[in-house]
């Protein structure tokens, strides 16, 4: 088989494994979810196309190996037949990996198996100028790590003082793990700085009087974050947004920005390096009028 | 009728929690129980009693211990 013919396989999720005639074929799997009749036919493919075994990547996704080359047509028909697709690689935009969100978890601020359906359905597949990643935590613990992804998502409670009921009783201040909360110098009002606030809500969850409210619960967006060879963590950019509709918006303007911006091979988190953040900022501001 | 006093400062997590817990339930509605205790178990212990319908209706510190007000919900 040309090289070509192997390149060609490989876009398609099948990989070329070390041993001749071999392959590992990844399957397209959204947000870590699988449906039991999917796992059931995953189950049966790998034992009639494989060897039995099955390999659950770091980025959850689903790869049988040991497939021989004949037997990848009928193994994708086999799949297909039980809405399991095969997977992609090379330069476009790859599994959106996601947690359980607010439906399963009870620190959930988003519904992260949601918003992974609708980004998938929107951009899976889509050509980058190189392999692009979205990951999406449900709120600020991060079990997904947003920070490694392309694009993170984490699901984001931003906090409002309101003076009437506020005694001044320092709990807030205490529990805030990032000491982001200040009181004034005429010691009349607290304020939160919005660059060391990391959205986690503890003000409002231990404010005894409920003087600490919720201004947004919603999506808060990190770019060009990578690990690979050479790791670097991806840095918030904008403001909160409210909405998965607003969420998606600024996804969308971000990869627009990278295919006008991107070189072939280069990593988004590179290409950012050379435009800066801000001028990303400013493509989506503009662009998609976003906060 | 005196306010007692429970001293959790030397607990931690779940452990805060359950003694507040109990101490409530020795006292009537509406009843009041102070709780001395340290910062870090602040987050867990109010968002618990928040939840199960108690209030925090006072807080005072001295040299780093929080003393809370607790007046027993329902
Ligand atoms: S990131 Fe938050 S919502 Fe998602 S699983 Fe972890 S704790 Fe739960
Ligand atoms: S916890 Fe609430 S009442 Fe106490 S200082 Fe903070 S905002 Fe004010
Ligand atoms: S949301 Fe969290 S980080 Fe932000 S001010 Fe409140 S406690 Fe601090």
């Amino acid at each position: 088989m040309s090289e070509a013919a192997f390149k060609e396989l490989k876009k398609g999720g099948m990989m070329r494994q070390s041993e001749a005639g071999l392959f590992s074929v990844r399957l397209h799997v959204v947000g870590g979810r699988l449906a039991t009749p999917q796992l059931r036919a995953i189950q049966e493919a790998a034992d009639r196309f494989g060897r039995g075994e099955i390999h659950l990547t770091t980025r959850q996704g689903v790869e049988i190996p040991h497939v021989p080359q004949d037997a990848l047509a009928a193994l994708k028909e086999f799949l297909a037949t039980s809405g399991v697709g095969v997977g992609v690689c090379g330069p476009t935009v790859r599994t959106v990996t996601a947690c359980q969100g607010c439906r399963v978890c009870p620190s959930g601020v988003i519904d992260s198996p949601e918003l992974a359906e609708a980004v998938d359905r929107e951009l899976y597949g889509n050509p980058v100028p190189h392999k692009f990643k979205v990951g999406i935590s449900g709120c600020v613990n991060n079990c997904m790590k947003a920070e490694e992804n392309d694009v993170g998502i984490k699901g984001w409670i931003e906090p409002r003082w309101e003076t009437p009921a506020c005694t001044f009783c320092g709990v807030c201040q205490a529990v805030c793990p990032t000491k982001a909360i200040a009181t004034s110098e005429d010691g009349r009002a607290l304020i939160i700085d919005p660059t060391l606030c990391i959205g986690c809500g503890d003000c409002i969850t231990s404010c005894p009087t409920g003087s600490m409210r919720e201004e947004i619960r919603g999506y808060r967006i990190f770019a060009g974050g990578k690990f690979g060879r050479r790791p670097s963590l991806g840095k918030r950019i904008l403001g909160v947004l409210r909405t998965k509709e607003e969420a998606m918006a600024a996804i969308l303007a971000v990869l627009d920005f990278f295919r006008i911006h991107g070189k072939p091979g280069e990593r988004f988190g590179d290409t950012l390096q050379r435009t800066g953040f801000p001028a990303l900022e400013t493509f989506i501001k503009v662009g998609v009028g976003r906060p | 009728m005196t306010t007692s006093t429970l001293d959790i400062t030397g607990d931690v997590c779940p452990m805060t929690f359950v003694k507040v817990r109990l101490g409530l339930h020795k006292i009537p509605p509406s009843g009041k129980l102070n709780v001395r205790l340290k910062e870090e178990a602040l987050k867990n212990v109010i968002s618990s009693l928040k939840t199960e319908g108690h209030r925090v209706t006072n807080v005072s510190r001295e040299e780093g211990i929080f003393l809370l007000e607790v007046t027993k919900g329902g």
